[in-house]
This record gives C-alpha cells, structure tokens and sequence, in this order.
C-alpha cells in the first residue's frame, strides 16, 4: 500500500512539473516544428542561432533553457546540421561566436517578446547563400506566472554538470593535442600540436588568433603512420618554458626550451612525456612509449628525473598493460592515479602505486583526458555517433556527471582552459560525402 | 503472461541486450593480427609481375613510384610533391622526409633514381615508352629531376606501371607494405608488417601466403562467379593470355601447328581450364580473329614424332607443369619441358637456342587495346622484333593521337596481320580472373590492376 502511494505522489509531481512546462515547451515545440518543416525537403542544412533577445518578462536564465531545449529539440531534425555557436546569455542577450558564421547555409534570429499575458516568439531565417531573409514567424503562448517561476530557478542540482561545448572551430587534419600556459605577459597560450609543427594561438574574444609557430624536424628512425598520435607536455623550469613532443611515428621525444623568443633544442627522451610531477621532492617527467607506427603504447610508464639538457638516463618504468589511451591524473605536483583505456577499449584505473581498482566495470572508451585531479573526460567506444563523458575523480573514485552527444568521432582528448573555463579540447573528426572535416572543441564549465 | 508473449518479450530483452550496430565499431582501429592469402609459389624476391598472382605478391614487398586507384586517380606514398614544369620540360619529384626501407636503412634519391634506370632498362613497353622520352634523371638532396626531350605534361601517367617500383640496394630490403620473414618452399611465405612504410604502417602484423590447400585462404584467386555464400567477389578486370611462340625462323609451318593442336587438347584434357584464345589481345576487342585449323591427333603424332622438342616455358605458368608434363608424357613425344623463372629468361634467349616458348601475359581489361598490342609485340617478340614493328608502333602512337578511332583499328588490324603472317606467335588461351575475400575481411579495396589493398584491412577485433 505504501508502495502504490509513493507511487502516486511521485506521478502527481511528475504531472504537475509537465504541466507547469507546458506554455514554454509548447512555444519551443511550435518553433521547433515549424523549423523542421521548413528544412524538411533539404540535406545536411548547416543552422545556427545567431541572434538571441529578451524583451518578455522572463529572466536571463529562463531564456537560457527555452535555448538549449529549442537546440535539443533541433538536433533531432535528420535534415539540419545544428551548430551551438552561443557563448553567453547575459543583460537579454546572446553572445555568439561568428567567427563561424561563413560556415553555415541558414541563420536564425530570435526574439521573445510580451504581448499581455503572452509570451511570443519571432524567428527570422536568414538564408545565408540567396543573402536574404526567407522566413519570418511568429509564435504565442500563454506562459503560467508558476511556470515563468519555475524557468527562472537555478537548478543547482545540475551545477556539478555544467559541461557544455563553450567553443568549436576547424582545425587543420593531424592536429594531436593541445596545451596551453600563460605567457611572459601574462596572456594564455594556447599550443596546437602537429607531427610536423606547433602553432600557438591566444586567445581573441571568442575566437583564437595565430600568436607565432615553428616547424618540428624529427630523424630517423622515423615510422610514417596512418593515424598520427601524440602529446604535448608544457612546463617551466628555472623560469624558462620549456616543452616536449613525442609520437608514434618517432621513438624519441623532442625537448625544447624557449631563449630569446626561439625555440632550441634541449635534448631528447626516449618516451613521450605526458606530466611533469614531483616525487620524493623531485621534478619528474612521466610518460609512456607508443608502439612505433601504431596508435596504442607499450605496457610501461616511464618515470625519468627531468634536467637539462634532457636525456633519458636514470629511466624508470612501471608496468601496467598496453593502452589506446593514458593520462596521468596529477594534483598539486603529486602523482595521483593513472587512467588507461587498453588495447580491448575497456577502461582501467592504477592508483598512484601501481594497483589496479575496476570502479567502472564493463565501461569501454577511446580517449581520455585528466584535469588535474579533479575530472575525467572519456570518449565512448562508437564510430558514427560518439559520446564524451565527464567523470568527477577528486574523492578518487568515478563519479558520472554529465555526457554531450557528439557528431563525429572523437579523436583526442586534452584537459586544458578556454579563457576563464576549465574543461576539456576534444579533436572531433567529421566526415560526409567523402569529405573529412578535424573540428575543435572544448568542453568546460562556466560556472566555475 | 502467456504462450505466446513469452518469446516476444525474450526477443525484446535480447535485442535491448544487443549494442546497436554503431557501438560494435571501434572508433581506433585494431593493430595486429593475420590474414592468409593464396598465391603462386615465387620463384625469387626479384620482381616479375608476369601473372595475376605475381603482380598480387610483389606489390605486398615493394612499393610504386606512383599507385592507380581503381577509378584509375594516381597517388603516391613515396613522394610528399610531384610536379611537371612545362618550360624546362621537367617532371619534379620531392621525397617524403625520413623514409626507410624496412630494414630501416635510408630510401634516398638516389633510390628513385636508380630504380627509375633499373626499369627503363628493361624489355617492357611501358619502360621502353618512358625510356623514349626521357633525356636525363638528376637528383639533388631529395628531390628527383626527370628531364624530357619533348613537352610531355602526362608524364607521370607512363610512372603507374606496377613494374617500376622502388627497389633496395640490399635484396633482403623492401619498400613495400610487408617483407619476407619466413619462407617455407612449397607450404608457405610468412611477411610481416613493414614498421617504415612509406605510406604508414598497415593495421595487420602479418600476411601469411600459402602455396597450398590449407590452411584455408581469407583470399584467393579463382574464375569468376564462385563462393557466393562466404566470400566476396571482386571484379578485378585482370585476364592471362597464354602464347605458344617460335622462337627461331627455321621452324616448319606444319611442326609449328602439330604442336600448337598438341597444347589446344591439353587444355581440353584437363577440363577447360582455360577459354580458347583467337586473337592477340581479346577475342572482344580485337579487329582480327586469328583462327589456326587443329590437326587432328594422328596428323599431330605423326608430324611431331621424329622430332625433339624442347619447350620453355614461364615459371608464371608453373601451376600447369604438373598436368603438362603428365600429358606430353601420355603423348609418348619427345617433347621436354623446361620452366624458367621469367626473370632469367632474357639471359637464356641468349645464352641457348631456344625454339619453341609457352609465355602469358596478364591485361587489365580496361587498358586501351593500342596498348596491348603493342604491348604483345614488343614484349613477346624477342629475337624476331626488327624495325618493321618498331616502324608499326610509332605508327600506332600516331594513330592514337589523331582522334580517329577507325585509323586506329585500321593500325591494329595491321599489326595483327603482320604478327600472324610472321608466324612467330600463336594465341593459345584466356583466363580471367576474380579476387575473392572472406565477407569477415569487410574493408578490403582493390586498386586499378586488380591488386587487393591491405594497408587499412583490419579484423573487427570488438
């Protein structure tokens, strides 16, 4: 008995929470619908929001919802290719990256409005090829003050998810990681890895601006790949910035110091750094080895004390198991835990000690990345419709927080910041109609 | 819930069990593994593409100058840029930086280099082609100059043979996509996967060529039309003629014909393995049928029974020495057979007085049938090839670029007849060909000659 008036209760609170969404998601659906119908003859539409305006009653954060519920409604459209292309919503306003508009074949504009007790909403489609507008729509709905109450609340329940795609922009093919650090002046920079060069870019608004970049030259043996991988590990030492590169396609990493504005030679290791930590009060580099030519490393990681000029004598390794992905999960200097997806894509954890726990058994991925020692962000184990999940790890287990669908495969993941947001680069591969696209992304929580 | 609900409901929760398909693939492809391929033994590493399944295990160990899709677009794992300039009449090769054979020693320029001479220098018509309109072959660091005597801006189209490769100068290394690690006569060949390979290593660790029954290939060779239920066919456009040629001017009309009605029934006799050949190409493209009356079997013993005759043929042929050699035997002839390695077969032509040759050419169906011919006569004439016929294939090139189709068979026509009334060759049989994959092999592609590409061939390893 008790049981079927628990269920009664948590259906009537279910109910009522339908009930009070109703005007909103109705507004949302009749958009949605009307979009849908409009795009539904064509193929592979690229659309984006571009223009976002409050002038209703309804506040910043309610605007926010009926956007992302408009989008998740969207995106279900087989006929358009949606682009999320909104950066902020503050003062009744998006702010949008249009550094991307060129990109799309239609614009929207919208615009919620208060006719009496009403909320409406005017969209215009911008049909970027004719360069004219080709639709202009309007729609009412009665919006309860209950319901306008409820989409004005913060849902602090979803704080710890906040993981949203915060930017996106093309990237030339090969790129492999990306890193950043503040520069002499303060200003974070951002380092684009690719087998045969870096490009460093800062940051310009929404969008990223070439800042300088320099050509890699490697040696023999020298293994050409089909699917180049490789990481890139910055770091200061004795005030200088210094970094290293490694790969599949070379058994040795390049370390290189920045002096007088060029970048020099500092020596080589025999692996591919992946963190610089300290153990036993000393810095260390820690890494692991690639199989030459292939896209997964050898059973070990290494542990090298770090001087310069770096070379690879007093290399230590431990052995954990053959691995498509790796990352060394750090706080504060120190050694945390080691994340691995091995050569069966099943993920593995190795504490700090080198003992293996299974806290998500059964999980498969691809890639993966650890920010700090705080998330992890792990790609799924599908080709056409990927995923990336976000794990909490502070209290050293594995905590799922959030997943984001991603069209495209997931190539890479690098844990990283994007302005103020910390969060997560993913290297998203597209393809259609033969053509092959390499998107970046960066996933991070705003509000932190 | 009753009868009938039961399985329905089962077959729900198995399906929601299930990952759907999208899940199945994983998005880092899977290094490693085997694939077992059915071949011909090879006599050598040394390159001869003189059959099917040569022209299929060479381009396993070494790499072209340029590949042909099947679509016939070139593109090259060698060069990193190739470029013609018209006014220096110049085609430019920029080698890709680091590249290694698969021992790991330099593949420098001066591979290129004297890997483009190697192949010039011998008796193939695409090299003779090329060999014309080249003036000179320099190198500098790593870039290949190939200057012409005349403007010739589809130069790089004469570069797609799959003869011209790029060769070592150690024979126990390779450029292509595999080398040889294990070779165990009359069973098998291991070869391993090549960690330096000019256009990124394959996904597979091994290729395991068997020269045998078992163990059961993933890919083989066999006429079309077969193996529906496990195998898919590809159409690879590759069809083997087999010549019966004279190699000496001395040979009487009737001897030449007794024994060409000999090889006709061997055919027969051992069930039709190949189709009757009436021309010198292809009995469907070809202007001029070539019909040579048999002589019956008692004509044919009594013409050829006081003679001695020495047979050469290809080792491109070896998978008929058995069944050849038991039938001439049942003839109770005095005809030898001798199979050579076609590599050798130059330095024999002039090292013995060879009469009598069994040879086969393999033609990609869709080459241009000029081409063919000329390549027939230039390649299969030997001794008896003289400056009526090189007179003939410049006509023929002429004729090819006066955009008059009726000129051009008119041109063909005319060679056919001359080659036939020389007497120096006689079309025999026909062959084609189909490649067969296991269907657990889905990725498998072949390129423009019908060769299987095996660098993103991968098993579903999830």
């Amino acid at each position: 008995m008790k049981k079927a008036i628990g269920s009664l209760l948590l259906f009537i609170i279910l109910a009522a929470g339908a009930w009070a969404q109703q005007g909103a998601e109705a507004l949302v659906l009749e958009c949605a619908g009307y979009l849908g119908a409009f795009f539904k003859n064509r193929f592979d539409v690229r659309v984006a929001v571009v223009s976002l305006e409050n002038r209703s009653e309804l506040g910043d954060l309610a605007m926010q919802k009926l956007y992302q519920m408009l989008l998740s409604r969207l995106e279900t459209e087989k006929s358009i290719r949606l682009v999320d292309l909104l950066v902020d919503f503050s003062d009744g306003t998006g702010k949008f990256n249009l550094s991307r508009a060129h990109d799309l074949d239609f614009l929207l504009d919208l615009r919620l409005i208060q006719n009496k007790s009403k909320a409406g909403l005017g969209l215009t489609v911008f049909s970027r090829l004719q360069d004219r507008v080709v639709a202009v729509k309007y729609f009412e709905q009665a919006i309860s003050k209950g319901e306008m109450d409820l989409l004005q609340a913060k849902h602090f329940a979803f704080a710890a998810m906040g993981f949203s795609k915060l930017l996106e922009f093309e990237s030339k093919e090969d790129l492999m990681d990306i890193q950043s650090i503040a520069g002499d002046d303060g200003q974070t920079q951002y380092y684009f890895y690719y087998p045969d060069e870096i490009i460093v870019y800062t940051a310009r608004e929404a969008s990223l601006e070439k800042h300088s970049q320099f050509k890699l030259k490697w040696a023999r043996p020298y293994h050409p790949v089909l699917h180049p991988e490789g990481r890139l590990l910055l770091l200061r030492s004795a005030r200088e910035l210094m970094l290293t590169a490694g790969g599949n396609f070379s058994p040795y990493a390049q370390v290189l110091t920045l002096r007088d504005g060029q970048w020099q030679e500092a020596g080589r290791v025999d692996f591919v750094p992946l963190r610089f930590v300290t153990l036993n009060q000393n810095p260390y580099l820690v890494g692991a080895r690639f199989e030459e030519g292939r896209n997964f490393f050898k059973d070990r990681i290494y542990f090298l004390p770090f001087r310069t000029p770096a070379d690879s004598e007093g290399l230590q390794y431990r052995r954990i198991c053959p691995a498509m992905a790796i990352d060394i999960a750090s706080a504060n200097g120190l050694l945390q835990a080691i994340h691995v997806i091995d050569r069966d894509y099943a993920y593995r954890l190795f504490s700090a000690d080198f003992e293996e726990t299974t806290p998500l058994p059964e999980k498969k991925g691809a890639s993966l990345a650890a920010l700090n020692g705080e998330w992890l962000a792990m790609s799924d184990h599908s080709r056409t419709a990927d995923q990336l999940f976000f794990y909490d790890i502070r209290d050293g287990g594995l905590r799922p927080v959030y997943s984001g669908k991603i069209a495209g495969e997931v190539l890479f993941i690098a844990a990283g910041t994007w302005q103020d947001a910390r969060g997560f680069w993913a290297g998203v591969r597209q393809q259609a109609d033969g053509m092959v696209r390499l998107l970046v992304q960066f996933w991070g929580k705003r509000d932190e | 819930m009753n009868r009938t609900q039961r399985p329905l409901i089962l077959l729900a929760l198995l399906l929601a069990c299930l990952p759907p398909p999208a899940m199945r693939s994983a998005i880092k492809p899977y290094y490693g593994g085997e694939i077992v391929i059915r071949l011909n033994e090879p006599s050598s590493f040394h390159l001869n593409t003189a059959n099917y399944s040569n022209l299929i295990f060479y381009s396993l160990i070494h790499e072209s100058f340029f590949c042909l899709k099947k679509d016939g677009e070139i593109g090259s794992n060698v060069f990193q840029e190739y470029r013609y300039d018209a006014a220096a009449k110049t085609l430019f090769l920029t080698l890709k930086d680091n590249l290694s054979f698969s021992n790991g020693k330099p593949l420098t320029a001066r591979n290129i280099q004297v890997s483009l001479k190697v192949f010039m220098a011998s008796n193939l018509f695409a090299a003779s082609r090329l060999s014309q309109a080249v003036k000179s072959v320099r190198i500098h660091e790593d870039r290949v100059a190939i200057e012409l005597l005349a403007d010739h801006p589809d130069i790089v189209s004469l570069l797609t043979a799959p003869e011209l490769v790029v060769l070592a100068e150690n024979e126990q290394s390779f450029s292509g996509l595999f080398y040889p690690q294990e070779w165990e006569k009359g069973r098998h060949m291991i070869l391993r996967a090549n960690p330096y390979y000019a256009g990124g290593r394959p996904y597979l660790d091994r290729v395991r060529v068997t020269f045998s029954e078992s163990p059961a290939p993933d890919l083989f060779l066999s006429a079309p039309g077969q193996f529906k239920d496990s195998f898919l066919e590809f159409a690879s456009g590759i069809y083997q003629n087999v010549y019966l040629c004279f190699l000496q001017p001395d040979i009487g009309q009737n001897t030449k014909i007794a024994l060409y009605s000999l090889l006709k029934r061997f055919n027969e006799a051992t069930g039709w393995r190949f189709r009757d050949l009436n021309s010198l190409t292809s009995d469907d493209e070809s202007p001029i049928a070539i019909r040579i009356k048999q002589l019956s079997p008692q004509k044919t013993a009594a013409i050829l029974k006081t003679s001695e005759i020495k047979l050469y043929a290809l080792s491109s042929l070896s998978s008929m020495e058995k069944d050849l050699s038991a039938y001439l035997m049942d003839t109770k002839l005095k005809i030898e057979t001798q199979f050579i390695d076609n590599s050798e077969f130059a330095s024999f032509l002039d090292s013995a007085a060879i009469k009598y040759a069994l040879i086969d050419k393999i033609f990609q169906t869709k080459a241009p049938a000029e081409e063919k011919i000329s390549r027939i006569v230039k390649e299969s004439s030997f001794n008896r090839f003289n400056a009526q016929y090189l007179r003939m294939i410049s006509e023929l090139d002429e004729a090819r670029f006066s955009n008059s189709q009726a000129l051009l068979i008119e041109q063909i026509a005319r060679i056919s007849e001359a080659v036939v009334n020389d007497g120096f060759i006689f079309p025999l049989f026909q062959k084609s060909y189909s490649l067969y994959v296991r269907k657990s092999w889905p990725a498998l592609e072949i390129d423009y000659f019908g060769r299987p590409l095996l660098q993103k061939v991968s098993k579903n390893h999830d």
